[in-house]
């Protein structure tokens, strides 16, 4: 199959990039993959692709480009046709509604991927016909405005599928929107196996990652340790991230007295290092479209004490077996939880195990089999897309399986490219 | 997957370089390091070499392959590395040697880290990337070593918590506070130790506006003057992340700020200044 993506910004650093970039790249072992990026802020991606996926951009934004358009007079008349109410809208305009329908009118693909809702609306309304259509939720239903989601209602009946990262998600989207015909399912994000040693649970270090953004509540975290410390003054607590909280959270440590326990990390890149100094890994979200740190943490054999907000954590972590939650917004709860697996070694070490062993199934190629046993039947099911009119076979012949055996690969290397420090 | 491509071969390759050369980086807990070259293919000898940044001085350690086909260099705790910046080059044969980039630096074994001390010096090495996105070694090597463990600021004063490694604590120990400026006053601060370990107050109201450095005498005048530090975990520049309040000090002249801090060193010092 020939598959192409269609993306904010491939150049960036966000969780949807590094997530495009995992399911790219493995299908692209039996798959003819693309990756469109909207705009191009800067020369190279960030993170590394496999020589085998393309990258190519529909508007160049970078200032010390030949072909900067940052300044058109197109881009600075408002976007009409990406949708109003969508976070990125500021961003798009006249100039872009024209390439994205320009680029959907006629691109040679089997499979089109939409990453985000405004992208998923131009996927509906300007795709030639042909191609299935598969806009892909990462953020969910209900955080969107009301503004947006009218847009959607309106769009997204003309796609083939729209899929979410958590069950509870593609629910809210099958009972809220009339959708007939179009396919919701969940498909989670992907984390590869860390190319190093998973912990091994002996050192007295709590670990959390994140932006220091309100939603991530690490202040509950802080003041949760403040008990932890009262019990158990040899644990410590490290919060990786960099964010607008960061000074507040500062203050909260030092008039609670714990800069010797507790310590704001800054951003890390890899993070996987340092989610293996760890032996239990800390989420006090109130709100998680999905949760990939968790999945991160426990690839890395730790068990994860994460709060149950939607819609992510409950989804991922089995409660008690491979990680605990704990109720949101609650600091004695937190405590709780990370006192149950600081005291108690033997249990600390079972659910590190059953962490490692359970996150298997978000594994790039265990995902990218999901994606293309999806594209698969809906490429067959005609309508819109015969299979017929498929360009070559679905496999790529090189060397592939059919079937879709992906390999396991250990990717460790997840790193960013040279002249890039996160 | 995010897998390293080994050359960039999408469409911008006329716009790229080669890509430099990676080096995974493992620590273990007696102050060694190995070096893990990924993405290299042998050509005759190689070597990974260390240069410390404004001196002539260098280190090559040869690179040889190992069980898993990469090429691997060690710099064993036995190699003596003066302390200082030592930047990572991969050298192929006869080519020019290549600044290397940081793969997956493993330091788990550095986190709390307690070395012996029994030779009489501490040394630590602890790989990091720098601004410019390049592996670098940081080492210290302290011989004797005193180590910053907990600070603690209450009733006008700072508490330091600490470890001697490669001396004793004598009764005659105590702690001096210096400033950097000439002529240099000098504060004493009783010393109480109970085995390797030492505590000490520094009282603010004793200070005026300046930088304090921390030192602590562990036989008494006679002794060595050993430089307090924090060297002994996985973190390469404590400043930014071991931060602590500060206080403020009314005097005659106006309030003043005090604290302490990590300097570039990674010594321990207190700075007094004007609160704006």
């Amino acid at each position: 199959m020939h598959i192409s993506f269609l993306i904010h910004n491939a150049y960036g650093i966000g969780g949807t990039i590094r997530t495009t970039y995992n399911l790219a790249n493995t299908l692209a072992e039996q798959h003819d993959v693309e990756i469109v990026s909207v705009f191009r802020h800067r020369d190279e991606p960030v993170f590394a692709l496999d020589p085998r996926v393309r990258v190519r951009h529909l508007v160049d934004n970078r200032n010390e480009s030949p072909g900067y358009e940052g300044e058109d007079a197109e881009h600075r008349r408002p976007a009409r046709v990406f949708p109003r109410g969508e976070l990125r809208h500021d961003q798009y305009s006249v100039l872009t509604d024209r390439r994205i329908a320009e680029h959907l009118a006629t691109v040679d693909a089997d499979v089109l991927v939409g990453t985000r809702p405004g992208l998923n609306v131009h996927l509906a309304r300007d795709t030639r016909r042909g191609p299935v259509r598969v806009g892909q939720e990462h953020l969910t239903l209900d955080s969107h405005s009301t503004v947006l989601r009218a847009g959607l209602s309106a769009a997204y009946p003309r796609l083939d599928a729209i899929t979410t990262t958590t069950k509870a998600d593609a629910i809210a989207y099958r009972h809220k929107m009339r959708l007939p015909g179009v396919r919701v399912e969940a498909v989670p994000n992907s984390v590869p196996a860390p190319g190093i040693e998973p912990a091994d649970g002996s050192g007295k270090w709590v670990v959390a990652a994140g932006r220091l953004a309100p939603v991530k509540r690490y202040d509950l975290l802080i003041k949760a340790f403040d008990r932890v410390r009262g019990e158990r003054p040899d644990w410590r607590l490290r919060i990786y991230g960099s964010g607008k909280q960061k000074d507040k959270l500062r203050a909260l440590i030092d008039d609670l007295g714990l800069y010797n326990h507790v310590y704001l990390m800054g951003r890390a890149h890899p993070i996987e290092p340092e989610w293996a100094k760890g032996s239990i890994a800390a989420v006090t979200s109130s709100l998680e479209s999905f949760g990939m740190t968790i999945v991160e943490a426990m690839r890395c054999g730790l068990p994860v004490v994460s709060t149950d907000c939607p819609h992510g954590p409950g989804e991922i972590i089995d409660n008690g077996v491979d990680g605990r939650l704990v109720k949101v917004g609650s600091v004695e709860a937190i405590a709780d939880g990370l006192l149950e697996l600081i005291n108690n070694d033997t249990l600390r070490h079972q659910m590190g195990g059953a962490a490692l062993k359970d996150s298997e199934r978000f594994d790039p190629s265990r995902i990218a089999e999901r994606y293309e046993s999806l594209f698969t039947q809906l490429a067959s099911r005609g309508g819109a897309s015969a299979v017929g009119r498929m360009r070559g076979s679905l496999h790529r012949t090189r060397g592939a399986l059919l079937g879709g055996a992906y390999a396991v690969r250990d990717a460790g290397r997840t790193v960013l490219k040279k002249g890039h420090t996160a | 997957m995010m897998t390293l491509a080994p050359q960039p071969t999408h469409q911008h390759a006329d716009e790229d370089t080669a890509m430099p050369p990676r080096a995974d980086c493992t620590a273990d807990s007696a102050g060694g390091l190995t070096f893990d070259l990924t993405d290299t293919t042998e050509a005759g000898a190689a070597h990974l070499v260390l240069r410390l940044r404004g001196s002539d001085e260098e280190v090559s350690l040869p690179l040889t392959p190992s069980a898993d086909g990469r090429l691997r260099a060690a710099l064993p705790s036995s190699v003596a590395l003066p302390e200082g910046r030592w930047d990572a080059y991969a050298q192929m044969a006869d080519g020019e040697p290549e600044r290397l980039v940081p793969g997956l630096n493993d330091l788990r074994s550095l986190v709390d880290r307690v070395p012996s001390g029994a030779r009489g010096h501490v040394a630590v090495r602890i790989p990091y990337v720098t601004k410019h996105g390049n592996l670098t070694v940081r080492s210290w090597l302290r011989a004797p070593h005193a180590e910053a463990g907990e600070l603690h600021i209450e009733d006008g004063g700072l508490s330091v918590y600490g470890r001697v490694y490669g001396v004793a604590l004598t009764p005659d120990a105590y702690a001096e506070i210096r400033t950097r400026h000439e002529p240099s006053p000098l504060l004493k601060a009783e010393v109480t130790a109970d085995g390797t370990a030492f505590r000490f107050t520094v009282a603010y109201g004793a200070l005026a506006e300046g930088t304090w450095d921390l030192w602590l005498r562990p036989a008494g005048e006679s002794g060595p003057r050993v430089r307090i530090a924090r060297l002994l975990d996985d973190i390469a520049d404590k400043k930014p992340i071991f931060a602590y309040p500060k206080v403020t000090l009314e005097t005659e002249d106006g309030p003043l700020l005090a604290g302490p801090y990590y300097t570039a060193d990674n010594d321990l010092s207190v700075s007094v200044t004007a609160a704006s």
